[in-house]
């Protein structure tokens, strides 16, 4: 069976790839600018599309037109994949199911699990379903060698979404989805300045910096790609230390993958000691310092 | 001049339980309230309203509960309500279709729905939508103008931000950053009990298949060692980090 994989993200193409190389002959569809960086992750064609950017319609249009080909379908959940795989499954009235963090097959059904209320629980379906958008940070990515047959296109369908400038957001090299140590931080910390005593105490480890929404998506204090959630990254390093951070449910949707997790919050009710191996009850402000300067020694 | 506008709105549980024995979701006594992007999306219709005049008209596919979801969209500003009964969970295409074939006896320039829902997560509503009603999608807005029957958004991406416009009719997905929801006075919130609600059954049959095998809650397996004394905690997370990282 085969299956056709896309994302405007290439990391994302190369980690489903991964997740689904040993069940499907794998297709991808990529951005002639990901063209290369694409070769050598094990798939047998790569549809590469003229551009780097274009609206969900014309993509979703052009994915359709591949289902006689391919039995599967897979979209990397980011911004622009989710509208494309919904468009995609209305186009052709395939069943689909969403921001999937498993995947199998039994007995010519799909079975899949994905976050549910808000990530306090586990859905677990077994489906028709032939189109899917993955979570983004789910496998590590695996070279395999693969000379992959170049097929070079033009997206047919014109959208009716005219698109302007294009804002780049401040970013970093970092993905945190790979850190073995994350100092993540919330809505403990009063303001943006103060993020010197979270940095200080991450370099002492050489731990990646991350966030909760608030932090990096409302207030910006950290880039968006540090986000750790229901909306942002799910990680999984050896040691995850939540600073002030209550721990909503969609919060511990993203760090529930991680090894031994530590929380320091002022609030002895706050969720986040329910979903922590060691806990201190206490003002950030007075303990980071000390455990920076401890270690540091 | 004003536009008719359309908001989709979703409910969503207040809270929902775990029972400690079986991890499952326990349902007895649950309350419901307007979900979080929802939320965004009546303040943004209700905002578009108050700059450039209109109707704005909520739409629901909910339950019997859900009177008090569309009263909170009222007391927000939205002037008329429809709810159409016949929900059903974790079936967002069925959602769609739902409201599509609603939304296809009213007139309107613009519809807003929220991105994603707090709770399910699937982000497939939008997408579907606009394929079904055959209008343009700008989604992922963080920010919305409206000039010469023109809707321009800013889009927000994964890598980038980028602007994009489209004709109405159409269709934006706002994002939890497009605005700040407004917490409605009382005096709103009475205002609401009197403005006008329909309630119907939709037409279309669900024919969702699937099976459920689980939907638990993931077994935590932490160790819960909670120090309240300062001193004593930082001596013992000392311990654990320089094990962790030697």
């Amino acid at each position: 069976m085969k299956a056709l994989l896309f994302s405007d993200r290439p990391l994302v193409t190369a980690q489903m790839s991964s997740l689904l190389c040993d069940y499907f002959e794998i297709g991808f569809m990529a951005y002639s600018k990901d063209y290369e960086s694409l070769k050598d992750f094990g798939a047998k064609e790569i549809i590469v599309i003229n551009g780097e950017y274009s609206p969900a319609e014309s993509l979703a249009r052009e994915i359709v037109s591949y289902m006689k080909e391919y039995d599967y379908i897979f979209i990397g959940a980011t911004v622009l994949g989710r509208e494309v795989g919904a468009m995609a499954a209305a186009i052709s009235g395939a069943e689909m199911k969403s921001e999937i963090i498993e995947f199998g097959i039994k007995d010519g059904k799909t079975t899949t699990k994905r976050l549910y209320y808000g990530g306090k629980t586990v859905l677990e379906e077994e489906s028709n379903a032939k189109i899917f958008t993955v979570s983004q940070g789910l496998k590590e990515t695996k070279k395999i060698e693969s000379s992959p047959k170049k097929n070079e296109i033009e997206l047919k369908t014109k959208s009716s979404v005219e698109l302007g400038e294009k804002i780049q957001k401040a970013t970093t090299s970092t993905d945190i989805t790979k850190a073995d140590i994350i100092v993540s931080i919330g809505r403990g910390l009063s303001k943006k300045e103060d993020l010197s005593i979270i940095t200080d105490f991450a370099s002492v480890m050489h731990a990646e910096l991350a966030g909760s929404r608030p932090i990096c998506a409302d207030y910006h204090w950290l880039e968006e790609e540090r986000q750790v959630g229901l909306s942002g990254k799910k990680v999984n390093p050896k040691l995850y230390i939540a600073i002030g951070i209550s721990g909503q449910i969609q919060h511990i949707a993203g760090m529930r993958g991680s090894k031994t997790v530590i929380a320091i919050n002022k609030d002895k009710s706050a969720p986040i000691f329910s979903e922590c191996d060691y806990g201190i009850v206490g003002d950030l402000y007075s303990i980071v310092p000390k455990l920076t300067k401890i270690l540091r020694g | 001049m004003g536009y008719n506008i359309i908001v989709c709105i979703k409910q969503i549980a207040n809270d929902i339980e775990i029972d400690p024995q079986t991890r499952e979701p326990v349902f007895s006594d649950t309350k419901y309230r307007l979900e979080d992007l929802s939320r965004n999306a009546v303040e943004e219709a209700v905002r578009i309203k108050e700059k450039y005049g209109g109707k704005v008209t909520g739409i629901l596919f909910g339950t019997e509960q859900s009177t008090v979801v569309m009263k909170e969209a009222m007391a927000m500003g939205a002037d008329e309500g429809i709810i159409v009964k016949g929900f059903k969970e974790n079936s967002p295409d069925f959602t769609a279709k739902v409201l599509a074939e609603r939304i296809k006896r009213i007139q309107y320039d613009i519809i807003i729905i929220g991105y994603a829902s707090a709770d399910s997560y699937t982000a497939q509503v939008p997408g579907a939508l606009s394929i079904l009603l055959g209008i343009p999608l700008l989604g992922s807005a963080i920010k919305t103008e409206i000039a010469d029957n023109k809707v321009r958004i800013t889009r927000e991406s994964d890598d980038f931000d980028i602007v994009e416009s489209a004709s109405m009719p159409l269709l934006v997905s706002v994002t939890q950053e497009a605005n700040e929801p407004r917490l409605p006075l009382l005096i709103q919130v009475m205002a609401a009990a009197k403005k006008p609600m329909s309630i119907e059954e939709t037409a279309l049959k669900y024919d969702g298949i699937d099976k459920i095998i689980g939907n638990k809650a993931p077994e935590s397996g932490r160790k819960h060692i909670i120090y309240e004394d300062e001193g004593k905690g930082i001596e013992e997370i000392v311990k654990i980090i320089k094990g962790e990282i030697s």
